[in-house]
């Protein structure tokens, strides 16, 4: 058995690899590592994207800034006249009350 | 286990190609599948570059990932019901100065037809030298069956050997 074991091990041999082995994986490796062109215009495309979103989500948030500032602004103005409004009313009802004396 | 070792993938491919790419051969028959299988096992390397320990880890990491991915390979083939194993001679691409010797080439022909698990253990033993319990870790596989396995896929091999081989088997 001992001769045939001798045999398995000299006819099981490592055999030498293809030379184009090695080639072929490290072009394999170097084009995975390498970002591919259209990796790069989908990575391009994600980031403008991201940055219209984020403008628009800044420009929509001063709008309404503006928004909120015009009607706080309106609310201001909408109060003051009231007040003008009732302090006319109080005078013109002392006028008459005073007219109404005078005769 | 060195724990200042820097895996180097170039130069891992140097010292393991021969290896991983016999390992594929002699367990599918097909010298392009086993390129395949030594390409994608380099491959799957270096995607865990950063686990392996140290040398000997990569070696165990390469025969057991390399068994797995011919394991693999030949059970798709036979799904799709392509027999491997046509031949192994020249017409594989393999150039007539690597042949070890006619004796060698009408055993690995005698490989081809043993079952898959006498051949994983025989290839293992004979070509990587490994223990019975070297290959039962390699394969994750009882220590027992590997052992029955190699006791059976010897045997045969030996039969087939003294039915077909006598002028060659020195001592037969």
């Amino acid at each position: 058995m001992e001769d045939f074991e001798q045999e398995l091990r000299e006819a099981f041999a490592r055999r030498p690899a293809p030379p184009s082995l090695k080639r072929k994986l490290m072009e394999k490796r170097r084009a995975q590592r390498r970002p591919r062109p259209a990796v790069v215009w989908q990575r391009l495309a994600a980031v403008l994207a991201l940055a219209a979103v984020l403008g628009g989500a800044m420009e929509w948030r001063h709008q309404e800034e503006e928004r909120r500032k015009g009607e706080a602004a309106r609310e201001q103005v909408l109060t003051a006249l009231r007040i003008t409004s009732h302090a006319l009313d109080q005078v013109n009802t002392r006028l008459a009350a005073h007219d109404r004396e005078q005769e | 286990m060195s724990h200042d070792w820097q895996p180097d993938f170039e130069q891992l491919v140097d010292e393991h190609q021969s290896m991983v790419f016999s390992l594929a051969w002699r367990m599918t028959g097909d010298r392009g599948l086993a390129e395949e299988i030594a390409q994608d096992v380099f491959m799957e390397l270096d995607k865990h570059l950063g686990k392996i320990e140290s040398p000997q880890h990569a070696c165990f990491w390469l025969r057991r990932v390399t068994m797995s991915r011919s394991a693999d390979a030949l059970r798709r083939r036979r799904v799709r019901g392509v027999d491997l194993w046509v031949e192994m001679d020249e017409s594989h691409g393999m150039r007539v100065e690597e042949r070890v010797s006619p004796l060698g080439v009408r055993l690995e022909q005698l490989l081809a037809t043993l079952p898959e698990p006498q051949r994983a253990a025989l290839v293992l033993r004979y070509q990587e030298d490994l223990t019975p319990e070297e290959i039962a870790v390699t394969l994750a596989a009882p220590l027992a069956t590997v052992k029955s396995h190699l006791q059976r896929g010897l045997k045969l091999l030996r039969a087939k050997a003294a039915n077909h081989l006598k002028e060659y088997v020195r001592g037969a």
